[in-house]
């Protein structure tokens, strides 16, 4: 071409190319070190920040260094039950000895649990059942083929974005005197049973199964998809029978994801608020429930003693959890998942125990999980008079009526969406990191970086131990109303930027712990292999760690835009007087002395995140390999 | 291509020590091979020179440029694992191509040329579209092999490469990797257990013991003059005394081992050993099974047979002499349980009397 | 979305910066003209022009008597979410029926999410206070202010700016008994019970509910976090009082009353048809009334021929900087034409004497009103209300 520019301007491209190829060389070598900084700068932010503005009411006393609120806790009966004699005389540990064997003697009477013991004994149960709920599920859905199979693994999750009074809703709608489940069996001559009234405990059990349960299903699944089923053939081979080699070879590469399942579980249920309050009510109250009752009444020293001591539980627990879990590491696996059987291939087949044990099963989570679901959909499509359209109605009203300072569905509807989609890139890059950086250093060198590596992997867990209500009330005090600075400046962040962080922040972890065991799993040797061709270890890990536990990386992305989606707490106070807020803040807001336009609401939430979760899975899983 | 230099190379991880000062001298085209029994540190070593672990001490140097601090994937090297690591979720092809999207191809040649070209060098011409799980291990290490070469590395490393195959397809790629070294003339550092693989296929050898080099040398130096005890031991079958210098000429040694005198004749060996041997020292001299036979008169010993291998051109015989296990190589399996041996006095070769144990690894 | 409105979404609500941070300065008071613009920095990037207007006429506010009252401007009023997002809303009314009659004049209509919380957090951490009025106070929210704000939160109610203030019914229903006189009445509710007279009889006492026949029939929401469930309490305080109320409630326990965390999940729990019995708002027939409910399942209990009055309130904020507006506001309120708004959109009963209010008719068929009110006065509540809840809660959650 004749009218190219002279030579000195190309030049001076090619100078600027090269410039530009140096830039992007230097941005990918460090592509890791920038993310983990910005990573720990928006956790700073965000999450230690917040926190720590009211977690130091709980230490500070008139100004001093003090710890004389935890003394009042923890010799508290009421807290902490038959403990608080220990903590009161902790160096009588004769007598306390001798209380233990009296207790013993006696036949194991039951004691005084205290409000933490009884937070505790819930959340095992709850854990107990959410697995006991959700593992079958794990099974048929990683095991068996059938129509819609991926839609429902995609779907499983849904439970999780759902308001907590929603859930309270539905639960009263199906479990209650007359409650759909009481409708169905009556049409058989059964019932009516109140199934709430005569055992309280039980169904805020079943609730929190009701959440965690996909929970466990989710992370569980993603684990059995890698399975690496030519240990299995070869345990068969050994002469192993099937329930044998499942035994020793399936459950060892599960286990990893089983429990981390379930210490989730224990840690949510364990913070848990608004769900047992709903259904059980306030004999059922946990430490949750106290730290919210303190907040409001603006007690903060108390509320922070609560909830650090709320975080301590929660944070020992998933230490000695990722102490398990880094010794079970290394196992190689190269990932070649087992087959999947058709689940009905012909009627004969059908009719076996086994299948029909899974149908059983089936009809258990039609009931558990979709229950409620449904009965609150239909909630939203009646009044005291039948049938109704009137709270769709009034959706629609207000979208078309409603004045620019009252909530609107679409912009509701808009913003879950968006920050949902801007929460997966912030998120999915903090977790992936921190996964990578807590395996890489727990794998290399010796014992001492293990257990930093181990500390590190439990610290960026504080989001899921730090009381929701705490957070929120830090990101008040100190994001929204701002930090004082030095010569009367104040920072202040809040809006979209601070709501999407928050969401990253409460989300990451999930990318953490579902990818972390995949990749913890994976033969150092690959991302080795690679460096030693000449990629960074930014490029190995796109390049090779990541299609690798693709699973994993899915399933952290269903969770994250499930928990941005579901997230009411902060965002609620990070979109105060603005036009930020989401679905779940529009619920919360429609709920009036009728729950119908406010039902009616959580059902376009339902179905919004029900479809976008379709999405995601169909999107994510174009880069799982089948 | 490349030499490489390794000085006062240490590692210590915690409390434990896995190097404790390597030095190495690897020459430009060399196939230089570290063996050792597993945790000796050889493959630390390696390790250290592909730059997946940063020395504690000392500097590692190729072509006399310092590569401390220099991350794996500016080392120009080439590194082939025992498990293979090749990607699974990538074709054959794409594997071996992998390297070339960070690295230039040879001048001359496409992207694509160049993956044929290794695949063709590792007789795997046709299979670039093939999933790695669809090959057998032998194929998949090479496919592996051929991905390690194709940026052209100044450097190779392979560790254990061998040891995940049955032995004959082993012996088959020994030669195959063998022959691609020669002709590519690429240094490299080879890592193994295994002895026999260690002296059929390098140029030179270093023993690695405990963190630490016990001798460097060819195959034959290693075999023929083991520096020590260890090496002694380690390298091939070997018998070894240990006993006592009663009298010394110039090249003449008698030495008392468990109450029976020999004559031994140790030619350089005594000056390698490094000692003005006295009477009254203690020593240790070693005997290759191949050198003590039936038929030669000097230095008998009648060895109570215990074991015999049948391993078709001979037959290896286990037994033992006053306590002291002997290995014997001979042409027909034994048709008593006593069987009386002897050596020539140049057949003995003495060696560094063990030093107590180096280290608890 | 137009400019305004993304600048919001952007910086959620920090002019033109579209970052989620930003750098404020504090202002200190002593501002010449133009200093009040960053004392509300918040919102001057959204409202432009309107505010540097009355920054001066600020100036000389409350000191010269003679001067026009400046009725122009953005009033920001805090209140609670139905006030602006429940069917009928109200707030929306309001800030209509206001604007209309006040042209220079904007609502902006606030919701924190904490409630009065957030300002007394806002006034104790130095921060200024980002509303002109408080619209829906209760007299433990005042109680709460009082006990927690370092310094006074609210202004005393300028009596003479007001031209409806005497329209105020005499009653203990509206009656606030602050010392300091900072709050009026708007409306205000009773709490009382909601039961299904197909299974149970108005109990019509409080020993009724620990008899037998009423046992496990009973719905009440947790009085630390919900107000019908607080004003409850605070029912039984008023009839056994201090001393008596917790061995009532050991017996309302015994007799397996249900003590559920909220209005909404306790009234679902009692359509559902767990128990024949919910404490609620005495105005529940208007509800069931408009969605076509069944009235047998509505019947209003009043205990002891009472009910348990919930004044709502509103309060100026001693830092607004838009008092006259915010009178004007708090007198338009309670004029005729308001008060039965109010009224009936909030199915509340108006703060007014009932000759300054036309209601409908066929309100009062479904709004019950109860033959006595009681409440607990704000000199009751001081010093006390943390300790009741504390020692309720405990009682019920150590079973």
């Amino acid at each position: 071409m004749t009218t190219g520019r002279p030579d000195g301007g190309s030049a001076r491209d090619r100078g600027r190319v090269r410039v530009h190829v140096r830039v992007r060389d230097w941005l990918e070598r460090h592509a890791l070190g920038l993310i983990a900084l910005l990573t720990a700068v928006v956790l700073g932010v965000m999450l230690y920040l917040p926190v720590g503005v009211v977690f130091a009411e709980a230490v500070f006393v008139d100004g001093r260094l003090s710890l004389a609120h935890f003394r009042e806790v923890l010799t508290d009966p009421f807290y902490v039950g038959v403990l608080s004699q220990v903590f009161t005389d902790p160096l009588a540990i004769g007598s306390h000895l001798a209380a233990l064997g009296g207790w013993i003697l006696a036949g194991f009477p039951s004691f005084p649990l205290g409000l933490f013991g009884f937070t505790a004994y819930q959340a095992a149960l709850s854990t107990v059942a959410s697995l006991a709920l959700g593992l079958p599920a794990a099974y048929v859905l990683a095991n068996y083929e059938f129509r819609g199979r991926r839609t429902i693994r995609s779907l499983t999750i849904l439970p999780f974005v759902l308001p907590g009074i929603m859930v309270a809703v539905g639960f009263y709608a199906m479990f209650g005197q007359a409650g759909t489940l009481n409708a169905i069996l009556g049409v058989v001559g059964l019932g009516p049973y109140p199934f709430i009234e005569r055992n309280p405990l039980a169904i805020v059990i079943v609730a929190h199964a009701f959440y965690n349960a996909p929970l466990v299903a989710r992370i569980t699944v993603a684990a059995w998809e890698s399975v690496d089923v030519r240990a299995l053939e070869t345990a068969r081979s050994l002469g192993a029978s099937p329930r044998r080699a499942f035994v020793d070879v399936v459950v060892p590469q599960l286990l990893p994801a089983v429990t981390t399942g379930a210490l989730l579980t224990f840690i949510f249920t364990f913070m848990t608020f608004p769900i047992v309050l709903a259904l059980g009510g306030l004999q059922l109250a946990t430490v949750e429930v106290w730290v919210y009752a303190r907040i409001q009444r603006l007690a903060f020293a108390e509320a922070a003693t609560l909830a650090i001591l709320e975080t301590i539980v929660s944070l020992a627990l998933t230490y000695a959890y990722l102490r398990y879990e880094s010794a079970q590491a290394g196992m190689s696996r190269a990932a070649a998942p087992p087959p999947r059987e058709r689940l009905f291939p012909d009627l004969r087949t059908a009719l076996e125990p086994w299948r029909l044990a899974i149908v059983g099963y089936g009809v258990l989570t039609l009931v558990v999980f979709v229950g409620p679901m449904v009965s609150m959909v239909i909630g939203g499509f009646t009044d005291g008079g039948g049938f109704t359209l009137r709270h769709y109605e009034f959706l629609i009203r207000r979208q078309t009526e409603g004045a620019s300072y009252q909530t609107l569905p679409w912009p509701a509807i808009r913003n879950s969406l968006l920050f949902g989609v801007a929460t997966l890139f912030v998120a999915m890059p903090m977790g992936v990191v921190i996964s990578v950086v807590t395996t890489r250093s727990g794998r290399e060198g010796g014992h001492h970086s293990g257990r930093w590596a181990t500390i590190i992997d439990t610290l960026a867990m504080v989001p899921l131990a730090v009381s929701g209500i705490v957070f929120g009330i830090g990101l008040l005090r100190g994001l929204v109303f701002g930090i004082p600075l030095i010569g009367g400046w104040r920072l202040q962040i809040t809006g979209v930027v601070a709501i999407v962080a928050a969401h990253a922040v409460a989300a990451y972890p999930f990318v953490t712990r579902n990818v972390s065991p995949l990749l913890a799993d994976l033969d150092p040797a690959l991302v080795e292999s690679a460096r030693s061709l000449g990629a960074s270890r930014y490029r190995a890990l796109l390049d090779v760690e990541l299609p690798l536990v693709a699973s994993g990386i899915v399933a952290g992305a269903a969770f994250t835009f499930a928990i941005s989606i579901g997230e009411f707490s902060s965002t609620v106070i990070l979109a105060s007087g603005g036009e930020t807020y989401t679905m779940p803040v529009a619920v919360e807001r429609y709920l009036g002395r009728r729950n119908g336009p406010a039902i009616a609401m959580g059902t376009v939430l339902l179905a919004i995140t029900g479809l976008s979760f379709v999405v995601v899975d169909r999107v994510g899983g174009r880069f799982e390999r089948d | 291509m490349t030499d490489l230099t390794l000085e006062g190379v240490s590692k210590v991880y915690g409390e434990t020590t896995a190097l404790r000062g390597i030095d190495l001298a690897v020459e430009d085209g060399e196939f230089f091979t570290l063996v050792g029994p597993s945790g000796c540190g050889k493959t630390t070593t390696l390790r250290t020179i592909a730059g997946f672990e940063e020395p504690t001490a000392g500097s590692v140097r190729f072509d006399d440029r310092e590569m401390t601090g220099v991350p794996p994937e500016d080392r120009d090297v080439g590194v082939v694992f025992q498990n293979y690591a090749l990607f699974p979720h990538m074709t054959v092809a794409e594997n071996v191509g992998y390297g070339l999207r960070f690295r230039d191809p040879p001048a001359g040649t496409t992207r694509e040329e160049r993956i044929l070209e290794l695949l063709e060098l590792v007789d795997l011409a046709g299979m670039g579209e093939r999933r790695p799980s669809q090959l057998s291990g032998g194929q998949r290490q090479r496919v592996s092999l051929a991905r390690a070469l194709a940026p052209e590395p100044g450097l190779l490393l392979l560790d254990e490469p061998m040891s995940a195959l049955d032995a004959r397809l082993r012996e088959t790629l020994r030669r195959q990797v063998k022959r691609i070294q020669s002709e590519l003339e690429i240094t490299t550092i080879y890592v193994t257990h295994d002895q026999e693989e260690a002296l059929a296929i390098s140029d030179r050898v270093a023993v690695v013991r405990a963190g630490t080099v016990e001798q460097v040398g060819t195959p034959k130096e290693i075999y023929r003059r083991p520096a020590t005890r260890f090496v002694a031991e380690f390298i091939g079958d070997n018998n070894v005394f240990e006993g006592e210098v009663r009298t010394r000429s110039s090249d003449e040694l008698r030495v008392r081992v468990s109450g029976r005198e020999f004559d031994i004749v140790p030619a350089d060996s005594l000056a390698e050993a490094g000692t003005g041997l006295e009477s009254g020292d203690r020593l240790a001299f070693c005997v290759r099974p191949e050198a003590l036979t039936p038929t030669v008169e000097t230095n008998r010993l009648s060895v109570t047979v215990e074991t015999s291998e049948f391993l078709g051109e001979t037959v290896r015989v286990h037994g033992r002499w006053n306590g002291t296990p002997i290995v014997l190589r001979l042409a027909e399996p034994p048709d008593a349980d006593e069987l009386t041996v002897g050596f020539a006095p140049d057949g003995a070769h003495v060696v560094e009397l063990e030093s107590d144990a180096r280290g608890n690894d | 979305m137009n400019r305004r409105t993304l600048i919001r979404t952007l910086s959620g609500g920090t002019a033109g910066i579209a970052l989620a941070g930003c750098l404020t300065q504090d202002d200190d008071e002593n501002g010449n003209g133009n200093g009040n613009d960053t004392g509300n920095g918040e919102e001057n990037g959204t409202d432009g022009e309107n505010d540097t207007g009355n920054g001066e006429e600020n100036e000389t506010d409350g000191d010269d008597e003679t001067t026009e009252p400046n009725l122009e401007g953005t009033l920001r009023i805090a209140t609670y979410t139905s006030m602006v997002d429940g069917e009928e809303a109200a707030g929306t009314w309001l800030k209509d029926a206001f604007e209309e009659e006040y042209p220079d004049a904007e609502i902006d209509w606030t919701v924190p999410e904490s409630g009065v919380n957030h300002y007394i957090q806002q006034a104790n951490q130095g921060v200024d206070i980002d509303a002109d009025l408080f619209f829906g106070l209760n007299v433990d929210d005042l109680v709460l202010v009082d006990g927690r704000a370092d310094e006074s939160l609210f202004r005393s109610v300028d009596r003479d700016a007001l031209e409806h203030v005497d329209r105020i019914r005499d009653d203990p229903a509206v009656e606030f008994d602050d010392p300091d006189d900072r709050v009026l009445p708007y409306d205000t509710g009773y709490i009382s019970l909601v039961y299904d007279e197909n299974e149970v009889d108005d109990p019509e006492t409080f020993d009724a509910l620990t008899e037998e026949e009423y046992e496990g029939t009973l719905i009440t929401q947790n009085a630390q976090q919900s107000d019908p469930g607080q004003a409850f309490l605070l029912w039984t305080i008023d009839a056994y009082g201090e001393d008596g109320y917790l061995d009532y409630w050991e017996e309302l326990l015994d007799n397996d009353v249900r003590i559920i965390d909220d209005w909404s999940s306790a009234y679902s729990a009692y359509e559902n048809e767990e128990r024949p019995m919910v404490v609620s708002y005495s105005t529940d027939q208007v509800y069931t009334n408009r969605f076509d409910g069944d009235m047998s399942r509505s019947q209003i209990g009043f205990l002891e021929e009472q009910g348990y009055a919930n004044p709502e309130g509103m309060a100026v904020f001693e830092d607004s900087e838009q008092v006259d507006l915010a009178n004007a506001f708090v007198d338009f309120v309670l004029s005729n034409e308001a008060q039965a708004e109010i009224a009936v959109r909030n199915v509340q009963f108006p703060a007014v004497a009932d000759e300054h209010v036309d209601l409908d008719e066929s309100y009062a068929e479904y709004a019950h009103e109860p033959p006595e009110a009681v409440s607990l006065t704000y000199d009751q509540l001081s010093g006390n209300l943390d300790g009741w809840l504390d020692d309720w809660g405990q009682l019920v959650a150590s079973r």
